[in-house]
Parts: structure tokens; C-alpha cells; sequence
């Protein structure tokens, strides 16, 4: 298990241990599981996914940010987060992180693809 | 002899302001506790930040290859000073301290060639520094609530990465009231360019055990960084600042309220001494009205 703590300039999101966590890196998409390299990336608009067997247990939208990854800790950086169970194609329109990324084009554009259709499902 | 009307007049009005500083004192108590709870929950952003930053600029050895915004120019010759003050007034010493600390600072740096630049943060440094000949290059007013000061933390960083750019400041530091305690505040200056590395060495030994791998490489994984940090050090000074603010308010509020209360002591003394004066005078009025007959 690893540690993945989720933290916004605010505040800490939540802190919790999960078997993988798939994050949406600059250069590519990674997972992060207990013992891999030390490791710090930038993070693009994507889909940032909580794993256990194969299968998505949590899901969220992350606008960008920046993740420090070490033996068994995951920590992440976020500028927006936001939970799709929350939010679907006829309503994340509403949602905050939504209005705070107004003029962001392609933040905008990937988090309309991440509720309509998730890279990992 | 003084108006018992008068003085009686002048009780209930020391009353009723007594009401409202301890109101007062109330809110900006309640107010604390948010504030500080802020600072607290943000803090954890700002130490994770500044480790991964550390571990960046420590990995890269020779200092020349760090863009010039973190590691500042040479020859600086304009300083921008960011002052962080409040949208109200009733707190006490909290403006006029940060005020005479920043005009001493103004005139060491003008002592040193340089010169300076202003940026207000607060209605009250706003209006303040209005009144003076400093060049202002921007004022931000209205930090009534938290979303609203992170929105001002950011324009922040956009203006002071612009001029940097622009060539029109060399230096930037702010000055903003240190959350100490309820009842102390001190005015403190933090160098945002160049970079202050206290963090830097209190992390060292931390940052030699692990070999980071980077990606995208380290400038660009700088560039995403730097204006962050910014964000993140222009955030954490504008909370400091208002968890002081709130602070210096209530124990300004609770004087107030104190001194009211022994105002309205004395007064009730006098009153009462008064009173009693004209109640013997008329007595004696009367007795010697009746011995004379």
C-alpha cells in the first residue's frame, strides 16, 4: 500500500492508503505504487485514479500540479481537483473547478473528455 | 457644578460603544480562529513545495544554470516592495507599525542606489501610501474572504512575474505582519527575488538521501515551479497577515473595552457625588429657610 496524500494551496484534500494510484504526468500517464524511484513530475489536466485489483475505485479531475513520489509515499500538488462521482455530462458545467478554469481552453477540453469519457474506467 | 443631564447623556453613550467593542472583540475572535486555521491547512502546500523547489536548485550545482528569477540579477538597481495591510482600521498598532518599519526600509534601500517601487495590498496602505511620492505600480483592496485571497495572491504573482520580465523591477519583498501570538505581531520582510534559501538548508540533509528523478527536465519542471512558489509564499503572507489582523483587532477591542468600563465607573462616581451634592444643598436650603423664620 501506498501512502497518497492529495493537497491543494488551501488545504489538504485527503490523506489515505491505496494499492495505485494513475496519475496524469507531463510526459505520460504513471502509476504510482509502493517502492517506486524517487520521482518528481509536473502533472497535465487529466485523470487522476485510484486503483485497487484492476479496478477504478476513485476518480477525480485534476487541473495540473505537481507530485513528489517516494518509497511509500505519494504526495500531489493540485491547482483544481474534483471528484467525478460528482459530476456528469450534463452538470460539471456547474461545478467550481469548472468556473475557476474559465478561459483555460484545453483544461476546459480534457475535463469535458474526463466526465464524458474517462481513460480509465 | 457639573449637568447631571449631561453627565448622564455621556454614561450611556460610553455605554453603548462599550457594547460595540466587545462585539467587536467577539467577531474578530471568531475571525482569528478561522484565519489561523487557514494559515495552519495551507502550510502543508507551502513545506511540499518548497522541499520538491530545494531539492531542484540543490540537485543543480552550479547556481548560473537557475533562471535569474529565482536566483535574481546582479546588479539590482529597482526593488519592489509588496505591503500587506488591512481593509479596515480598529486594530490597533497593526498599520502604523508596518508603516514606519516599510518607510525605514524604504530609505536603506534608497541609501543602497536603489530604487523603489510600491505595491499595496489593503485599503488602509492604499490610501496610506496615496499620500506619498513612492511610485505605486499596483493596489489590491477588498480581501474579504478566502477565495477572494487567493484570487489576489494570484494577480499578485502575475504582476510581479510580468515587471520582472519587463525589466522594471530586479527585486521583490514583502512585508506583512508574522502571526506570533493573540497578543504579538511583528512586521517581517520575506525576499521573493532572489530567493531566501533558509528552507534550502533546513532540508539538505533530507534532500542528499534521496535522488529525485525529474520530468520534464529540471527548467521546465522550474518553470512550472517558480511562479507556484510565488503563489504559494504571496498566499501564505496575505493569510499570516490577516490571522494578525484579526489578532491585533481583538486585543485592541478588548482595551477598548476595558478602558469603557472604567470610564463608565468614573463617570457613575462623579454622577452619583453629583447627585448627592444637590440633594444636601437643597437641604440646607430648606433647614436655614426655616431657622430664619
Amino acid at each position: 500500500m501506498i501512502n497518497l496524500k492529495v493537497v491543494s494551496p488551501q488545504k489538504v484534500i485527503f490523506e489515505k492508503e491505496v494499492e495505485m494510484a494513475v496519475l496524469p504526468g507531463a510526459e505520460g500517464d504513471f502509476a504510482a505504487m509502493p517502492n517506486h524511484s524517487p520521482f518528481i513530475s509536473s502533472l497535465r489536466p487529466g485523470q487522476m485514479a485510484i486503483m485497487s485489483s484492476n479496478k477504478v475505485d476513485e476518480s477525480f479531475f485534476v487541473s495540473g500540479g505537481l507530485v513528489m513520489l517516494k518509497e511509500k509515499v505519494c504526495e500531489v500538488l493540485v491547482d483544481q481537483i474534483e471528484p467525478l462521482s460528482d459530476v456528469n455530462s450534463s452538470n460539471y458545467q456547474q461545478s467550481k473547478t469548472y468556473q475557476e478554469l474559465e478561459g483555460n481552453e484545453t483544461a476546459l477540453g480534457t475535463f469535458e473528455q474526463v466526465v464524458n469519457n474517462p481513460p480509465y474506467k | 457644578m457639573p449637568n447631571l443631564k449631561e453627565l448622564k447623556n455621556r454614561i450611556s453613550s460610553v455605554k453603548s460603544t462599550r457594547k460595540i467593542t466587545s462585539a467587536m472583540k467577539m467577531v474578530a475572535a471568531s475571525k482569528l480562529r478561522r484565519a489561523q486555521e487557514l494559515a495552519e491547512s495551507s502550510r502543508v502546500y507551502a513545506d511540499s513545495l518548497g522541499f520538491i523547489l530545494s531539492s531542484l536548485a540543490g540537485n543543480t550545482k552550479n547556481s548560473s544554470d537557475l533562471p535569474e528569477i529565482l536566483t535574481g540579477r546582479e546588479n539590482s538597481k529597482i526593488s519592489l516592495l509588496i505591503i500587506n495591510s488591512s481593509d479596515r482600521g480598529l486594530c490597533g498598532g497593526f498599520n502604523s507599525n508596518l508603516f514606519r518599519n516599510a518607510k525605514k526600509w524604504i530609505s536603506d534601500q534608497q541609501g543602497q542606489g536603489k530604487s523603489v517601487k510600491i505595491m499595496t495590498v489593503g485599503k488602509k496602505a492604499s490610501s496610506f501610501y496615496k499620500k506619498t511620492d513612492l511610485d505605486i505600480v499596483a493596489s489590491f483592496e477588498d480581501l474579504n474572504s478566502n477565495d477572494r485571497q487567493l484570487q489576489v495572491s494570484e494577480e499578485i504573482k502575475n504582476k510581479i512575474m510580468e515587471l520582472f520580465e519587463s525589466n522594471e523591477i530586479d527585486e521583490v519583498s514583502i512585508l506583512f505582519n508574522k502571526f506570533v501570538s493573540a497578543i504579538s505581531q511583528e512586521p517581517t520582510y520575506q525576499s521573493l527575488i532572489p530567493l531566501s534559501n533558509e528552507e534550502a538548508i533546513e532540508d539538505e540533509s533530507e534532500v542528499n538521501n534521496a535522488v529525485f528523478e525529474f520530468e520534464p527536465d529540471k527548467n521546465e519542471l522550474l518553470e512550472y515551479l517558480v511562479p507556484r512558489n510565488f503563489l504559494t509564499q504571496i498566499y501564505r503572507s496575505v493569510l499570516e497577515s490577516s490571522a494578525s489582523e484579526h489578532a491585533a483587532r481583538m486585543t485592541s477591542m478588548d482595551n477598548a473595552t476595558r478602558n469603557a468600563g472604567d470610564m463608565i465607573d468614573r463617570l457613575t462616581l462623579t454622577y452619583n457625588r453629583t447627585r448627592q451634592a444637590f440633594i444636601t444643598k437643597e437641604l440646607i436650603e430648606i433647614i436655614s429657610g426655616a431657622e430664619a423664620v
